[in-house]
């Protein structure tokens, strides 16, 4: 039994034991998250030393099930285990009064093992499997409190959203395994060319949607109705980590072409989502889009070609982000609510956990010498240093700005005089050291890098210039957001960023290039599965429309088509839902006869 | 000369025709469980020929065989579960009547 | 014309017309018990067809599914001998047409297609199994422990399903329904 079972199977073990015993929930968990934090140790030291662990399981004819520690997986798993260990520290004092702890802690310890073997996954069909794993788990996570208004309804779009999206993983991913014949990964990221071009947009498609990126942003903020434990864990080592740790895994494949698509969608998200958190009224919500944000500046650092870059601002913001979330999860404790006006001066009143949260915040700001600022500061050298400079750049820089400005926003509003006195309560304690260690983490990991990248085998780009525009960003940023009400900042995109850039809205105009994607999910989330069917062939029809009105209309025309087209296709394709059985069957049948003449006529064009 | 397997093959055909009519004509959910029944029988038909007349080396197409029968099983036990709940709370399995799907 | 092309057609000609008496009854259970004979025709055409493990295996399910769909027909419709009229059909020339179309195209598949050389030596009945076994137990052994898993599963699902509708407060009107979808829709 190697450390890379204890890694995946303690949690696993400890999630039956709580549900067995139905007591001590929290400490068992907690127990079982140090073991595999212990395990995944040991993992590194056997990746430091040069003899990393690997386990060969039967699986598939010909295709084996593959675990892996090599020295990048080996640090992604070091950090799931240690965010998780914290987090369920934190929890057994969030979760004291409620009375389905069993289940939660049950949940969250299913949801770090399936992340760690999605992280230490060394071929398709695992790693396929794990993120599958993940994908309930959150939405079983998000639904905990299901009885609460809006909360399944929270849960049911994060699941289509990241579904709907998974499918580019499938068709990707199958399509790696046909041309490598063999499902390792690292075999198959010796494809070139354009399927390797192909591919890479698949995954890309995927890694959008479970990391949020515009625009398939929109459900990671309403997945805040789930508990602050899991919002803290999903958006900083779980969940949201997954797309960007694909992304970071199949990197060193990616062609030139696509690697300009993986910088244009980050960059994007990191202002737009950067601009909704800054138009937010909700804290929790804030973080959220911020983690979008923080996630496109990921993608813009894998599209200037600098992937270990990208993991390293992952590992940063993992710390910092658990801390962030952690922290608000104290506030929402103490005032009951996360809206920006319950919590006002919430800091002041507990002027310790306040400080953790403003660590945490200036480190995502990227002041140094906290880990933010080395991360950031080697984001925009990346930038800098690429080809494709000229756009990569302004964009890296805006996010910037917006990352200080909401942050400093969020610090303002949580500093302002109050007289409601903080509650005393003794599960504060555990909640306070879940945070404390986080906080320590978010500070002191910048001086970690060096060694990481030793261990990787490459090497950052360092460059004054960008490390002053880095650090000039983040101050004018800061400075704006503590001084300037968003009101007067945002101007007249005040009330467009606190809907969200609603996607009927503008948000087309914005992003072009994954236009279809969205069509898709529209559809989907719209009319359902059986509809969303028939109704892409509607949309496609519709396109072709839209595309004759470009040579009419120009640029504008297919933009404003299109919009109609899929408002037009959505309104159809909802018709075609008339909840009938048998309606659905007939339509089943149409759609697979289509299918299979499909498949019988493709030799004759051959 | 093919003329077994085509025979065989033709009558799965026509068990296929069947299915389809009987799952789309019903009202009745466990009727249109029959139809679903009957589809897959016809799948199990040609898989069974096909072994037999084409490749009786490779063994992995009873296995399929085997795989096709789980999914009627499992296929059977949900349909009767949702039939029970439904009966239960709606006194009736009637399809036409279910219109709750409706968005 | 071979025996064995005989009694497939024989057995092939019984299960299509039993099939087709599944939907022609006017008593469920008598659909039910057609389904069983058509089923076991088709287990007769498998031992025709040399498979014995299957043929056997095709027809001992079948009986018992069958039997337990005929004791839900009862059930559910009260009709114990099929003696009230009853007609349970719609969108007859759309079902029809696809039935049609559903034979007609895989018809033309089997008479069109070249299907090359056919086999005429297979292993023996002991033989195939023992080959079986190895194949399941060995290299589809994961294929063939999900497809345990996905049983086991569904039998749990079945019944959480059933015996959780007894335990909810029943349903005070039919108009209920529609707001209890809204609450867990989107």
């Amino acid at each position: 039994m190697s450390a890379l079972g204890v890694v995946i199977l303690a949690p696993v073990l400890a999630a039956m034991l709580v549900l067995l015993l139905r007591q001590w929930a929290g400490v068992v968990a907690a127990g079982g998250a140090l073991i595999a934090l212990l395990a995944s140790m040991w993992l590194l030291y056997g990746a430091v030393s040069g003899a990393p662990a690997a386990l060969v399981l039967p699986g598939l004819p010909r295709m084996p099930l593959l675990l892996e520690a090599g020295s990048l997986t080996a640090i992604l798993s070091l950090m799931v285990a240690v965010v998780a260990f914290f987090v369920l520290i934190f929890a057994v004092g969030y979760m004291a009064h409620d009375r389905e702890k069993p289940r939660f802690f049950a949940t969250m310890l299913m949801f770090v093992a399936a992340m760690q073997l999605l992280v230490l996954s060394a071929d398709w069909i695992t790693l396929l499997a794990a993120w599958e794993l993940i994908g309930v788990s959150s939405y079983l996570l998000i639904g905990f409190w299901h009885g609460k208004p809006g909360v399944a309804g929270a849960a049911t779009r994060a699941f289509i959203y990241t579904r709907s999206a998974d499918l580019g993983l499938y068709i990707g991913a199958f399509l790696l395994i046909g041309l490598a014949g063999t499902s390792e990964i690292s075999a198959s990221l010796a494809t070139t060319g354009t399927p390797a071009m192909v591919a890479g947009l698949l995954l890309l498609v995927a890694a959008m949607g479970k990391s949020a990126q515009v625009p398939l942003n929109d459900w990671l903020q309403r997945a805040m109705a789930g508990p602050t434990p899991v919002s803290a864990l999903l958006h900083s080592a779980t969940l949201v980590a997954a797309g960007a740790i694909l992304l970071i895994r199949i990197a060193p494949m990616l062609p030139a072409q696509t690697l300009v698509v993986v910088g244009l969608v980050g960059g994007v998200t990191t202002v737009v989502t950067g601009l909704i958190a800054l138009g937010e009224k909700d804290l929790k919500r804030l973080l959220a889009a911020s983690t979008s944000s923080q996630y496109g500046l990921m993608l813009l650092a894998i599209g200037a070609g600098a992937w270990v870059v990208a993991l390293l601002h992952l590992l940063a913001h993992a710390a910092i982000k658990s801390g962030l979330f952690l922290g608000a999860g104290v506030f929402q404790h103490a005032r009951g609510s996360t809206l920006m006006d319950d919590i006002a001066g919430a800091g002041r009143a507990q002027p310790r956990v306040f400080a953790g949260f403003t660590l945490a915040a200036l480190a995502l700001a990227g002041l140094p010498p906290l880990a933010g600022f080395f991360s950031k500061d080697a984001i925009i050298a990346a930038a800098l240093a690429s080809p494709g400079a000229a756009w990569l750049l302004p964009l890296g820089l805006a996010g910037t700005v917006l990352t200080g400005a909401y942050m400093a926003r969020a610090l303002m509003q949580l500093w302002q005089p109050t007289s409601i006195a903080a509650p005393d309560d003794k599960n504060l304690r555990w909640m306070g050291w879940g945070l404390a260690g986080v906080v320590a983490l978010a500070v002191g990991l910048g001086a970690a890098f060096p060694a990481l990248e030793a261990l990787l085998g490459e090497k950052m780009v360092v460059s004054t210039l960008a490390m002053m525009l880095g650090l000039g960003a983040a101050a004018i940023g800061l400075l704006l957001g503590w001084f300037v009400a968003p009101r007067v900042l945002l101007g007249p995109l005040y009330a467009w960023a606190q809907n969200g850039f609603a996607i009927a809205g503008g948000m087309d105009a914005l992003v072009l290039r994954p236009a279809m994607a969205m069509a898709r999910a529209c559809n989907r989330v719209e009319a359902g599965i059986y509809a969303g069917v028939l109704g892409f062939g509607r949309a496609m029809m519709h396109l072709g429309r839209g595309t004759r009105l470009t040579d009419e209309a120009g640029i504008d025309g297919t933009i404003f088509g299109f919009v109609r087209a899929t408002i037009r296709s959505g309104k159809r394709a909802r018709l075609l839902q008339s909840a009938m059985i048998h309606r659905s069957l007939a339509l089943t049948i149409t759609a697979t006869g289509i299918l299979a003449i499909g498949l019988f006529a493709a030799p004759l064009f051959y | 000369m093919a003329i077994e397997l085509i025979v065989t093959l033709i009558m799965a055909a026509g068990l296929f025709g069947t299915g389809v009519y009987g799952a789309l004509s019903q009202t009745n959910l466990v009727m249109i469980m029959m139809g679903i029944e009957l589809i897959l029988a016809a799948g199990l038909l040609n898989l069974v020929a096909f072994w037999r007349y084409l490749h009786p080396e490779a063994i992995e197409a009873q296995m399929f065989v085997l795989i096709v029968m789980t999914v009627m099983a499992v296929e059977m036990a949900v349909g009767f579960g949702v039939a029970i709940a439904r009966f239960r709370s709606r006194g009736s399995v009637e399809m036409e009547e279910a219109r709750e799907l409706k968005g | 014309m071979s025996v064995q092309l005989v009694f497939l057609l024989a057995f092939g000609l019984a299960a299509v017309w039993f099939g087709i008496v599944v939907f022609r009854t006017h008593s469920m259970v008598r659909s039910a018990l057609a389904l069983l004979f058509s089923q076991t025709a088709i287990g007769a055409m498998f031992l025709v067809m040399q498979t014995e493990f299957l043929g056997v295996l095709q027809i001992m399910m079948m009986a018992t599914e069958m039997s337990i769909m005929a004791i839900f027909m009862v059930m559910f419709m009260m009709d114990p001998g099929g003696l009230g009229e009853m007609d349970m059909k719609h969108q007859r020339k759309l079902s029809l047409g696809a039935g049609i179309l559903a034979f007609a195209g895989a018809t033309a598949l089997a008479l069109l297609a070249d299907w090359g050389p056919i086999a005429t030596e297979i292993p023996d009945a002991g033989e195939q199994v023992r080959l079986l076994g190895f194949e399941l137990l060995g290299r589809s052994m994961l294929i063939f422990e999900s497809a345990g898993l996905t049983i086991l599963t569904a039998m749990i699902a079945a019944t959480a399903m059933a015996v959780q509708a007894a335990n909810r407060p029943e349903p005070a009107a039919p108009d209920r329904g529609p707001d209890r979808g809204k609450q867990h829709g989107h």
